[in-house]
Formats: structure tokens, C-alpha cells, sequence
């Protein structure tokens, strides 16, 4: 019997050393966390930076630093999970490229390094946008370091347009919706044609409508936040956002997001003669034919008589309050931010909007005419609210929800609007 | 749950004697067929292959599409011009070996120590009187009924104290504790339904219990063996949430992990990869497939036995 | 987890009809070495969280006790506000209703091919086995991935099939994921589709150890096919039938990937359980894993309940055995 317990015990022991031993050979190629040369770990989202921005940053930090870079791309769906659930472990990722409207509340909840001391130091003498920067910025301590700015603008098929008839740029909304109805017009024979598809579910474009018409996402008194889709400037942008999501984007994308079908698809197969977006890079890779030449971008006019103000997206740099390298994830994220990668990188290769005023300035000399429209959007930008419960709405998929129910009729603008504020005053308080 | 047919006793143990009854009954009914063909039988079993075999159909063909027939209005039901981009794209797309090495070695270790921990305790909990045995039962049960996503929270926050998250190990005892319960709720039915006067002959031919167990239990519940590491490698091969939620870094996804990854992938400017992710999803399921074509005879005639006992 | 030993008991149950359990009276330590490793393991693994779940659901754990570690107990502020909660509610509805739909089901659908297969040649049976296995065999990721490219919006190719037979207009551009019904409608296809085999299959087994000399004699006598299977092969599966329902129960009532990944739990919540709702609450958003705790523990605790006549008889006849 005894020697049989042995025998039990025996197999157990190679069983487990079986499995130890494939799990130190498998934790041995990681080599991130382990000892030796120190290496740092990035986590970038997917879409931001092209990896020639990445490598750039990685080649400056290791000859100032000598530690090594390992970049995590990382997609956008549960994004908030990931994070959160990445921060409270001892070894978070060093550095994080976070989302504007998502740095409230991983700072508000003491999951971020807090960069006050080091501002001056990181912004290298510019001047930081201030729709990357407030957001960042909780109570006025500052938890992040701005990556990047995009603006939305409008990007239209020039060919389909001219076929159209249509010879001028748009920049009032009647000139706008002309336009579009004369392109509506000679497409009439082109089944689920939408002159400008802005699906349903696109909350960035609807509150546009929504901003222009002088309604807020949600407004703060003392401690106190009230969701503000029900007032009436507000429900006057919705209603203007219906009417111009039924006419001229196809009955189907009421219910539809910009991902599934994606929108870059559908206007590469002259589904649509125009959309809203932050670049035009997507058109270029899901058609090759296509040229930045064949395409025009301009603001989206607004019924205010200015162009609408737009959501100004855009990525920040944090770094976690648990990071075991936190002095060279600052060296890292200071390189990042720097005028010369912000104006050979960020905006040369990547093409988005620089982080600084004078970034901007300073772009404007070589700025092609495609880049033109989102520089020109972004002048009137607003963001969503400094709140740290922001992101649980975000996340829940709400403001799709509010959008996408007002454009399928599914539910009135009024009824829409209330439930959603409902819920809201819940979550932005925190109850 | 008691009630027992008449063959269930023997068809663990006999499986033979059941496939010599199986030949000669399908004789008689190829005789029987000669006459009458059974032409609306077949009709509905027809239907129902292509519309069951149609999502697996539509994932190879997709895969072996270029981009432009995928995203076309008039869907293609052969590839007009096969490629095997897309193959190389998902292979492409992060390191396919690791995670492919991450599942195995997580799974692998999951269901063995779930089957050799479950098999001595399912044997304690069929062949031995003890006070407890029954509180033991009702916990087993009770755990099946907790939603899955209940345990992954304290486990998360207790492997995060321990360091135990980003971890094979982590990952292993997750699917271990959801697999477990479950595996020896399986085997114990699997050993009840083997006759206890055997452990009694071989008791008075003065076998100790451990010769009882290794030398006539074990290889006659090798049915239930199978079953339920079956289960338990299905159980474990397709978490998906847990290991998303555990891995931290990259290089210790999983393959299920890298699979939904694709969803959102190459840019968030074209959307989600169809070619690549059901190039993806093919290489995922092939070693599945042929496995379950191998041993779905053991499986399902093991299933069957141990039914009768559940 | 009780591992005390009592000598075992000195005569068989009445209820048994055979002997199940050694006679030998002298007590043995067999079981607890049989068990005590599976027990430290689960104690670890399963009944340690277990007893942590319970307690973070007093207390107000969230996105900054996950940071810094601070939180205070609350008592039963977060069964409260869960209990009070329609959504909460909702979710134990849908989990219910979606479960006991997809049960019911697959049960049917493979209890009908099960029976169809006894009536098919050799070589059509052998390919619906084929088939059925192929279904079974697709890790359920992988085919969930499947199934939003089936049911994708403009260029998916259910879409396109369901709008060529012309019964329902147009519906290429439908967006089933964000219809509430449609929604549903997906995931129990899905769900559905991946179930049937293991049920087909299975009661296929048990079916062909049902003589067949007793299903002719019922034929010849005039039976329909559906009162053969009623009269002649129900009886028989009984077992089987019992055995795979509850299986179902078991594997439906935790269906958590397919929802998730086609989904998410959305449009607007319609599609999510009570699974989803804790993973949501727990892990999404702001991190309230003290309320995820609470809905854990709650909805287990309800479930408890209205099993509870289900769980007697089984421990009922845990003890005959």
C-alpha cells in the first residue's frame, strides 16, 4: 500500500513537473517582465500611431536610456476592462495611450502616476490643446501628457460630386444639403446609395448636430451633474440630426454603427459620396485605386451659421501609479510628446492634429489640402465631460443607443432624450 | 435518475458484444431498405446537413477568399480566385505558435489535473460510505449553478494578490476550478454504473482498495475517462473570458483571446478582418475537428453508458 | 469540505435495488485520501473565492480599491440597491426564459434527429454523424466569430439568402445585433446549432439499444411515427433524456462567449444575463466589482431557491445509491 501511495504521488509530481516545466520554457520568452536589460512596456491602441511613429520613439528612448521598448497594440473593444483590470496588478504596463475621454476615471480612482511636477518639463515650452489636456486634468493635478489630437471632418468623392453637378466646396448647411440632394438625385438608380452615410449609432456625428444647436452633453453645478439631452437647444440638434441622418444616409444605416459595415468600406465602393472621419487613411486602404487626390474634406457646416463644433478625439499618455519603471516611462512619454516627433511623425506620417498650439502653427506650412479640412474642424472643438463616470457610459454603449433609437424612429427625440437623461443623471453621480 | 435499462450494466463493460447486435440489426435493414427507400427521412436529414454544415462551409470559403469577393453584395458561394492571404495574414497577425503553445500547455494541464484529482474523488464518492458524502454532492451541484462569471471575480482579485494573474498557472487552476466539480459529477456516474459485486469478488480474493481501484475500477469507467475529459478540454479549449480577463501581456493570450481580436483589428479602419479571422477560425478548429472525428465513438457509446447512472 | 470518516453503515438502504457500496465494516481511510486532493484543490480554487465573493458583496469594491486598495463594508447597501434594481431583475428573467427556450430547443431538435437517424440508410446516417460532429466540434469562439460574419450587416450571406427567397423584403442592411428580438433570435441559433449534435448523437446511442423488433411491432400495428416514438422509444431513453436536459440546463444557463462576442449583452441590455450583467458590472465601466458580487451571489442564492425541489430529489437518490 505504501508503495502505491508512493506511486500516486509519484505520478502526480511528473504530472506537475510536466506542466511546470512547459510553463517556465513558455514565461522564459516573454523576457518583458524578467531581470537582465531593462525593458519597458507600451500599450498603444490600435489605429493611433502607425508603427514607424512607434519605432521612432522606441530608437530615440533606447539610445537616451539604453532599456528596451516592448509595444503592446491594443484594440479597442473592452478596452476600459483591460485597463483597469491591467492597473491593479503590481507589474501595469509602464505607459498607456489612453483615449481623452477615458482618462478621468482611471486618474479620479488613483490608478495614474500624477504628472503635475513633471508638466513643465514634459510640454517642452508648448502650448498642449486644451481638448487633450482638461480632460486629463482632475482637480487640477495632471494624470496624463497629450499624444494626439483628430477632428472629424467631411470627406466626399470629388468625381461623384463634379458627376453631380456639384462644383463648389460647401461651407454653409444649405450649400450643403443642396449638394447632396443634387448627388441623391443622380444616384437615385444605385440601390442603399446614401449621398453622406452617418449611421445611426454614430454618436460623434450626432452631437455635433447636437453642439451646434447650442446643447450639452451635461453641465456641473457645484457637485452636482445634469445629462442636458432633454433641454431644448439640445432637442433642436436632435431633431436637425434626424433630418439629416433620413435624408441622406440609407434607411439601413439607421440601426448601423461605423464599424460593422465599416464606413471607409462603404464609401471605397461608391456606396456613399461622403462621410464624417478623422482620416482619410481607412478610404485609402480599403480601396488601393483610390488617390488622396479623388478625395476633398471640409468642416461640417452647421445650421448656426459656423461650422459644428466637433468632438475633438485624441490620445493622451499616462503612466500608471504601479509602474515598476515610472522614471523611464517619463523619459519615454517625454520623447513621445516632443515638438519633433509631434511635427516629423505624429503629423507627418501619421497625419494627425499635433498635440500643441504650435504644433498646429507649424503644420499649417506643408498642410495638404486633405489635412486642411481637420486642421480647420478642429478651430471649433468641444469634449465630452470631465467626468469620471464618463466612461461607464461610454463603455455601456448608451449614446449609440440615444442616437441610433432617433434616427430609426424607434423612439421620439423627446422620449429618447429623457430616458437617456434618466439613466445619466444616474451614472454621471456616481449613484 | 435511477431507473436502469437492461443493457446499461453491460454496455460499459461489453462494447463489443453491442457492435456484433449493431451489424446484424443494420443487415436486417438493408434488406428491409431494398423495398422501401425511406425518401422523406433522407429529404429532412439533407436539409438538415447543409443548414448545419453551411456555418462551417461559409467560414472556409471565406477564408480562402480575397478581400474584394468577401465584401461584395452578391456573396460568392466558391472563391473565384482562391488565395491563402488570408491564412498568412492571421498567422501574421501576433505570434500564432505561442498562443497555439499557451492553449495547449493551460488546457493540457487543466484537464489532466481535473481528471486525475476527479477520477480519486469521484471513486471516493461512488464506492465508500463517509459521513459528508452527501454535503460533498450538494456543493458539486451548487457550484454548477454559480453563473461563470461569479467565480472569475474573487479569482481575479485573490490570483492578483498572489501573483498569480498573466500566469499559466492563474489561467490552469481558473479552468480547473470550473471543470473539476463537473468531472467528478460525471465519473461518479460513470463507476455506479459498474456492478459493486466485482470490487467484491477481487476483495475476497484479498485485493487491497488501491488494487480495486487501478487494477478493475479505472480501466472499466475509461468511457467516463474520456467523456469527461472531453468536456473539460471543450470547457477549457473555449474560455474565452477568463483568459481576457487574466492575461495581461500579449505573449500569454490564448488562442480564443487572439481569435476576437480580430474584430476590431488592422487599424479600426477597415473594421473587422473577415478573411483573416475565419482563417484564424479555421486553423482554431481543424486539431478540434479531427480530434472529435476520432474519438466521438468512444465518447458518445461512453456517454450513453454512464447515462443511465447520472 | 467534510473529510471525517464514520464506519460505514451497517445494512444497504431499502430503496436500493442492488448493492452499491462495500459491505466491509471496518473503517476505511480510502476516501480521504481518495478525496483530499480534489478537496485542497477546490478548497483553493472554488470554495475560497466562494467565501471571498460573499464578502467583497458587503463591501463597496470598485475601480479604486482595485487601484489602492481602500474599500469599506457596507453591509447590505449593495444587495439593496441589486434588489431594487429592474435590471437586475430582467437579467434573471432573460436567464431564465433563454435558458429554458434554448433547453426546450435542442432537446427537440435533437431528440428528432436522433430518431430520424434510426430511419436513415448507412451512408446518409453516416454523413448527418459527419456533420453533426463538425458542428459539435467548432470551439464556440470560432463559431460565434462565424456567425457575425453570417448575420453581418450589408455583406453577410444570411442577410442575402433570407432577402433572395423575397418573404421579408429587403433586409440585407439589417443589423441583427442591434435589434433587440433579432438579437436574440442570433445567439439562439447559435446556441441551438452548436447544442444539437452532443444531444443527437448521444440519444442516438441510447436509441439503437432499443430493440428494434419492438418499434416494427408497433409500426405493423399501425402506430404513428410519433406515437412509436412515444410509446416504444421514450420510455427506453428516459435515462438518456434526463441525463442530457439537464446537461443542457447545466451548459445553456451559463452560455456566456456567443453572447458576448455576437452581442455583447446588448442592444440597449436586451441579450444580457445574468453572466453578462455581473461580467459588466464587475469589469466594465467603473470597475463596481462589490455590486457584481452582490449579483453573483443574489441570482445564485434565487436560483438556490427555485431549485430547491430539484436539488431534494437528487439528494435523494444520492442517498439510495
Amino acid at each position: 500500500m505504501a508503495i502505491k501511495k508512493i506511486a500516486v504521488v509519484g505520478a502526480f509530481s511528473v504530472a506537475s513537473l510536466l506542466v511546470l516545466s512547459a510553463c517556465s520554457s513558455g514565461g522564459g520568452s516573454d523576457g518583458a517582465s524578467g531581470g537582465g536589460d531593462e525593458t519597458i512596456t507600451v500599450w498603444a491602441m490600435d489605429g493611433d500611431y502607425t508603427p514607424e511613429t512607434l519605432d521612432a520613439i522606441n530608437a530615440e528612448f533606447t539610445e537616451a536610456t539604453g532599456a528596451e521598448v516592448d509595444v503592446q497594440v491594443q484594440t479597442w473593444d473592452g478596452i476600459t476592462t483591460k485597463i483597469s483590470t491591467a492597473l491593479a496588478t503590481n507589474t501595469p504596463p509602464d505607459i498607456l495611450d489612453v483615449g481623452n475621454t477615458q482618462v478621468a476615471s482611471y486618474a479620479a480612482n488613483g490608478g495614474l502616476l500624477d504628472l503635475t511636477d513633471q508638466a513643465d518639463d514634459l510640454a517642452q515650452g508648448h502650448t498642449w490643446l486644451d481638448g487633450l489636456v482638461d480632460p486629463a486634468t482632475i482637480d487640477g493635478q495632471l494624470y496624463a501628457v497629450p499624444g494626439f489630437a483628430g477632428a472629424r471632418a467631411v470627406i466626399y468623392n470629388k468625381q461623384m460630386w463634379a458627376d453631380a453637378g456639384v462644383t463648389a466646396v460647401p461651407t454653409t448647411y444649405e450649400e450643403l444639403t443642396a449638394a447632396l440632394d443634387k448627388v441623391k438625385a443622380a444616384n437615385a438608380d444605385t440601390s442603399d446609395f446614401s449621398a453622406f452615410y452617418l449611421p445611426g449609432q454614430y454618436w460623434f456625428g450626432g452631437l455635433q448636430f447636437v453642439w451646434d444647436a447650442g446643447g450639452e452633453i451635461a453641465e456641473q453645478d457645484g457637485d452636482e451633474w445634469t445629462s442636458g439631452f432633454g433641454s431644448p437647444e439640445a432637442i433642436e440638434g436632435l431633431e436637425a440630426f434626424k433630418e439629416f441622418q433620413t435624408s441622406y444616409s440609407s434607411a439601413a444605416s439607421a440601426t448601423l454603427n461605423t464599424l460593422e459595415p465599416n464606413q471607409n468600406q462603404i464609401f471605397a465602393d461608391g456606396k456613399t459620396s461622403a462621410i464624417l472621419n478623422t482620416n482619410v487613411s481607412g478610404i485609402l486602404t480599403a480601396n488601393p485605386e483610390m488617390t488622396e487626390d479623388d478625395l476633398g474634406t471640409f468642416p461640417m457646416p452647421g445650421l448656426s451659421g459656423d461650422t459644428q463644433p466637433v468632438m475633438l478625439g485624441g490620445s493622451n499618455w499616462a503612466i500608471p501609479a504601479k509602474s515598476q519603471n515610472s522614471e523611464l516611462a517619463l523619459e519615454w512619454v517625454k520623447i513621445a510628446a516632443s515638438p519633433e516627433i509631434q511635427e516629423d511623425y505624429v503629423y507627418g506620417v501619421d497625419g494627425w492634429i499635433p498635440n500643441s498650439s504650435e504644433g498646429i502653427e507649424a503644420a499649417q506650412a506643408t498642410l495638404s489640402d486633405v489635412k486642411k479640412g481637420f486642421f480647420d474642424a478642429a478651430l471649433n472643438s468641444k469634449a465630452t465631460p470631465p467626468n469620471p463616470n464618463w466612461t461607464t457610459i461610454e463603455s455601456n454603449k448608451d449614446v449609440e443607443g440615444l442616437f441610433s433609437s432617433i434616427a430609426s424612429g424607434s423612439q421620439s427625440v423627446e422620449d429618447a432624450a429623457e430616458s437617456f437623461d434618466t439613466a445619466a443623471d444616474q451614472t454621471l453621480n456616481g449613484e | 435518475m435511477t431507473t436502469s435499462t437492461p443493457s446499461t450494466t453491460r454496455s460499459a463493460a461489453a462494447r463489443p458484444a453491442d457492435r456484433a447486435a449493431g451489424a446484424s440489426r443494420s443487415r436486417s435493414h438493408v434488406s428491409r431498405r431494398l423495398r422501401r427507400i425511406p425518401w422523406i427521412s433522407c429529404a429532412i436529414a439533407a436539409v438538415f446537413c447543409v443548414l448545419w454544415a453551411f456555418p462551417v462551409y461559409w467560414m472556409v470559403n471565406t477564408a480562402f477568399k480575397p478581400q474584394s469577393e468577401m465584401l461584395s453584395s452578391t456573396p460568392h458561394f466558391l472563391p473565384q480566385n482562391p488565395t491563402l492571404d488570408n491564412f498568412f495574414r492571421a498567422v501574421g497577425q501576433g505570434n500564432f505558435l505561442v498562443y497555439l503553445q499557451n492553449s495547449v500547455i493551460v488546457v493540457a494541464g487543466a484537464v489532466i489535473f481535473s481528471i486525475v484529482l476527479g477520477l480519486f474523488a469521484a471513486a471516493a464518492l461512488s464506492r465508500f460510505r463517509f459521513r459528508g458524502r452527501r454535503t460533498i454532492m450538494v456543493f458539486l451541484l451548487i457550484v454548477q449553478m454559480l453563473p461563470g462569471t461569479a467565480l472569475l471575480i474573487p479569482q481575479f482579485l485573490i490570483f492578483n494578490s498572489l501573483n498569480l494573474l498573466d500566469t499559466y498557472w492563474g489561467l490552469m487552476f481558473a479552468y480547473v476550478a470550473g471543470v473539476l466539480p463537473f468531472s467528478i459529477w460525471v465519473m461518479r456516474g460513470f463507476f455506479l454504473a459498474i456492478p459493486v459485486e466485482l470490487d467484491e469478488a477481487a476483495r475476497i480474493d484479498g485485493a487491497s482498495t488501491w488494487q480495486v481501484l487501478t487494477k478493475i475500477l479505472f480501466p472499466l469507467v475509461m468511457p467516463g475517462i474520456i467523456a469527461s475529459s472531453v468536456f473539460a478540454f471543450i470547457a477549457s479549449w473555449n474560455d474565452y473570458i477568463i483568459a481576457y480577463t487574466f492575461m495581461k501581456d500579449q505573449a500569454h493570450y490564448t488562442l480564443p483571446v487572439w481569435l476576437a481580436s480580430f474584430s476590431t483589428a488592422s487599424g479600426g479602419q477597415i473594421g473587422t478582418d473577415y478573411g483573416g479571422q475565419m482563417a484564424g477560425a479555421t486553423l482554431f478548429s481543424i486539431p478540434v475537428v479531427v480530434f472529435f472525428m476520432i474519438i466521438q465513438r468512444n465518447l458518445v457509446s461512453g456517454m450513453s453508458a454512464g447515462a443511465v447512472k447520472g | 469540505m467534510v473529510t471525517s470518516l464514520a464506519p460505514a453503515p451497517p445494512r444497504r438502504p431499502a430503496g436500493s435495488p442492488r448493492g452499491r457500496l462495500p459491505r466491509s465494516t471496518r473503517p476505511s481511510l480510502a476516501p480521504l485520501w481518495l478525496l483530499s486532493p480534489a478537496g485542497l484543490v477546490l478548497l483553493c480554487v472554488t470554495i475560497a473565492p466562494i467565501v471571498f465573493l460573499v464578502y467583497i458583496s458587503f463591501t463597496d469594491y470598485d475601480q479604486r480599491t482595485l487601484f489602492t486598495g481602500e474599500y469599506s463594508v457596507v453591509g447590505v447597501d449593495q444587495y439593496a440597491a441589486i434588489l431594487s434594481d429592474s435590471e437586475f431583475w430582467l437579467s434573471l428573467l432573460r436567464t431564465v426564459v433563454f435558458t429554458a427556450t434554448l433547453v426546450g430547443g435542442s432537446v427537440l431538435i435533437g431528440a428528432g434527429m436522433s430518431h430520424l437517424m434510426t430511419r436513415l440508410p448507412t451512408v446518409m446516417r453516416y454523413v448527418v454523424t459527419v456533420v453533426l460532429i463538425l458542428a459539435w466540434a467548432m470551439p464556440n469562439v470560432a463559431s460565434s466569430l462565424i456567425w457575425k460574419w453570417l448575420f453581418q450587416p450589408q455583406y453577410g450571406v444570411v442577410n442575402w439568402l433570407v432577402t433572395q427567397t423575397g418573404v421579408v423584403g429587403d433586409i440585407t442592411s439589417v443589423n441583427w445585433a442591434a435589434d433587440p428580438q433579432l438579437a436574440w433570435v442570433c445567439i439562439w441559433l447559435l446556441v441551438v446549432w452548436q447544442a444539437v449534435p452532443f444531444i443527437a448523437l448521444t440519444l442516438y446511442a441510447a436509441e439503437t439499444q432499443v430493440p428494434l423488433e419492438r418499434k416494427e411491432a408497433a409500426r405493423l400495428d399501425g402506430a404513428s411515427e410519433f406515437s412509436v416514438y412515444r410509446v416504444v422509444v421514450l420510455p427506453a431513453l428516459k435515462p438518456t433524456m434526463l441525463l442530457v436536459t439537464m446537461l443542457s440546463i447545466i451548459w445553456d444557463f451559463n452560455v456566456f462567449n456567443q453572447i458576448w462576442l455576437v452581442s455583447a449583452g446588448g442592444p440597449d441590455r436586451a441579450t444580457s444575463t445574468l453572466g453578462v450583467f455581473t461580467y459588466t458590472t464587475a469589469f466594465s465601466g467603473n470597475v463596481q466589482i462589490g455590486a457584481g458580487s452582490a449579483i453573483a451571489v443574489a441570482s445564485t442564492a434565487i436560483l438556490l431557491v427555485l431549485s430547491v425541489l430539484y436539488i431534494r430529489n437528487l439528494v435523494r437518490s444520492g442517498e439510495e445509491l
